[in-house]
């Protein structure tokens, strides 16, 4: 961590224009057996400027790009049960923002849009079951939004950035326990008066590691020997349990 | 404490699911029942994707059937012939239902079906536990006795083709009766992640007409085979067995089991047997509320 903040203060060096710079402390969270979520610090500084507290930061994390199909339910009779399949080609599994403010208070509406500075502007086109539901496309798209922010794999914060010394500040994300492993994004985007300044980003891997990633691999690699490797363990389980409840 | 479950991707309380089934192998050890038929509705309601659950339940049951089958083995009360056809039955029954789970899967319609084939099966065997248990809480030994069943099997059973000899039941019928048998277990045991001891006892004490010492012992050994199927069927074709979720409702199966046997053998049977029915019902009003409701989003996202 020493070494970071070393590494950090060297950059910054007497430009001319103002920038930012980010990095994080460890740009690998492993997902194992005992995952509850992680916390994630990026640390960063801004360049160029006499008060650096006086810009606004956004930071945007986003990945991995996946697949999704969002079904509607539908009244069958007496129960109620999933309609057609929507396809999402491509959409972040997890989108995190944090900001020094109101987003809206930090940029206008077109730049927070080219930037993707919210969930709303994210490129989420919902491929219809068939054409006529075209007109709902935009419903499944804000149902599949909603689903993610109640799962809070998508969500915006206010806070979590603080200033340190100087040009140097950090931000503490909080990756929730359902993320979904993949190849990760994270931007930091420089604001002063409405405008851009300046902006970084850092790649971030979310890994399976430990026994949870041994079983998940030997399951999805070699199905047939996982199914005989748990018959044999539930079998030398239920033997085991007979012979310890002997009398 | 968190445990993050490998194949149904999501975390779970460990003590919570131990918990679970540390209840489930009570009542299981309390009743005599297998367990499988409750294990996997309580998996659902805590929020396993049904999927999972029916699998993961499928390895959890072989565990749970071996001190039971070594016991009947070592005993010599198991028909190793009629268990050869309600095994082979029981394999087709399988493989079968692991293809209709994985079309299913992939329409997105699996989650509906476990429930409501639950619902109809739950209600099915709950409804008659409890119109017996009823009829005998009801009347006297004496009545008892008129009402005992004849134990004569239905004639269509002798009018199947190819009847041979089973000694050990000491039978003359027709294998096609255990393979269909074995077959509609075997179904079961792929769909909903039940052993099928349930219907299976019952069919072969008074439609197979096989005596009572045999019974029980055979019936685990087809259990004990098809649900080893089920599991490398599920796992090879839909990946939806979860061995650490079936180890940990094993280590409390284990001594929930334990304890229930002790309960249950203070209280009589027909009082067991309302109870249980009870419970099934209940289970099974339980899915059915859940299926009737509106659901608490109308939308379902895949993948999220």
């Amino acid at each position: 961590m020493k070494n970071i903040l070393l590494a950090l203060i060297l950059m910054i060096t007497p430009a001319s224009a103002a920038n930012i710079e980010v990095a994080l402390t460890n740009d690998r969270v492993e997902v194992d057996t005992g995952f509850a979520g992680a916390s994630l610090t990026l640390f960063g500084a801004v360049t160029g400027l006499d008060n650096p507290a006086s810009v606004d930061i956004v930071s945007v994390i986003q990945g991995p790009q996946t697949q999704f199909k969002v079904r509607q339910m539908e009244k069958n009779n007496l129960i109620w049960t999933p309609g057609p399949a929507h396809l999402i080609d491509s959409a972040p599994g997890l989108y995190l923002t944090y900001s020094t403010r109101e987003i809206d208070d930090i940029a206008p509406l077109p730049v927070q849009d080219r930037y993707r500075l919210d969930a709303d502007y994210l490129d989420i086109v919902v491929a219809t079951h068939a054409p006529a539901d075209e007109n709902n496309a935009g419903l499944y798209r804000s149902a599949f939004l909603s689903e993610a922010e109640d799962l809070g794999l998508y969500r915006s914060h206010i806070g979590g950035i603080e200033f340190k010394k100087g040009a140097l500040f950090t931000i503490t994300a909080g990756l929730p326990a359902n993320t979904p492993v993949g190849e990760y994004e994270v931007a930091v985007y420089l604001f002063r008066d409405g405008e851009l300044i300046g902006s970084d980003v850092a790649a971030l891997a979310v890994n399976r590691v430990g026994l949870e990633r041994r079983i998940y691999d030997f399951a999805h690699q070699r199905p047939v020997s996982y199914g005989i490797f748990c018959v044999a363990l539930s079998l030398l389980a239920g033997w085991a349990a007979s012979v310890a409840f002997r009398k | 404490m968190q445990l993050y479950l490998p194949i149904a991707e999501m975390p779970v309380d460990p003590f919570v699911v131990i918990t679970m089934g540390a209840a489930v192998g009570f009542l299981s050890g309390m009743f005599g029942v297998g367990g499988g038929f409750l294990m996997t509705p309580l998996l659902i309601f805590y929020g396993i994707p049904p999927a999972v659950a029916v699998g993961t339940e499928a390895s959890q049951i072989v565990a749970s059937s071996v001190s039971g089958a070594l016991a009947h083995l070592k005993r010599k009360t198991v028909d190793f012939q009629m268990g050869g056809f309600l095994v082979a039955g029981g394999a087709v029954g399988s493989v079968i239902g692991v293809l209709v789970f994985r079309m299913l899967i992939k329409t997105g319609q699996i989650d509906t079906l476990i429930s409501v084939s639950y619902v109809i099966f739950l209600s099915l065997i709950g409804g008659l536990m409890l119109w017996e248990s009823i009829r005998s809480l009801l009347h006297s030994p004496e009545e008892k006795q008129k009402h005992a069943r004849k134990r004569r099997s239905p004639t269509w059973l002798a009018a199947l083709p190819f009847a041979m000899r089973f000694r050990a039941s000491a039978l003359y019928i027709s294998p096609i009766a255990p393979i269909a048998l074995g077959f509609i277990v075997g179904l079961l045991a792929s769909m909903l992640g039940v052993g099928g001891g349930f219907i299976m006892v019952p069919a072969m004490l008074y439609i197979l007409n096989m005596p009572t010492s045999v019974v029980v012992g055979t019936s685990l050994f087809q259990i004990i085979f098809v649900t080893a199927i089920t599991t490398v069927l599920h796992a090879a074709t839909n990946q939806t067995v979860d061995i650490a979720l079936a180890l940990l409702l094993l280590s409390g199966g284990v001594v929930g089991a334990q304890l229930g046997v002790r309960v249950g053998v203070r209280l009589k049977a027909e009082h067991l047997r309302a109870l249980l029915a009870l419970l099934v019902l209940g289970v099974c009003a339980r899915l059915l509320i859940g299926l009737a409701l509106p659901p608490p989003s109308f939308f379902i996202v895949d993948g999220l």
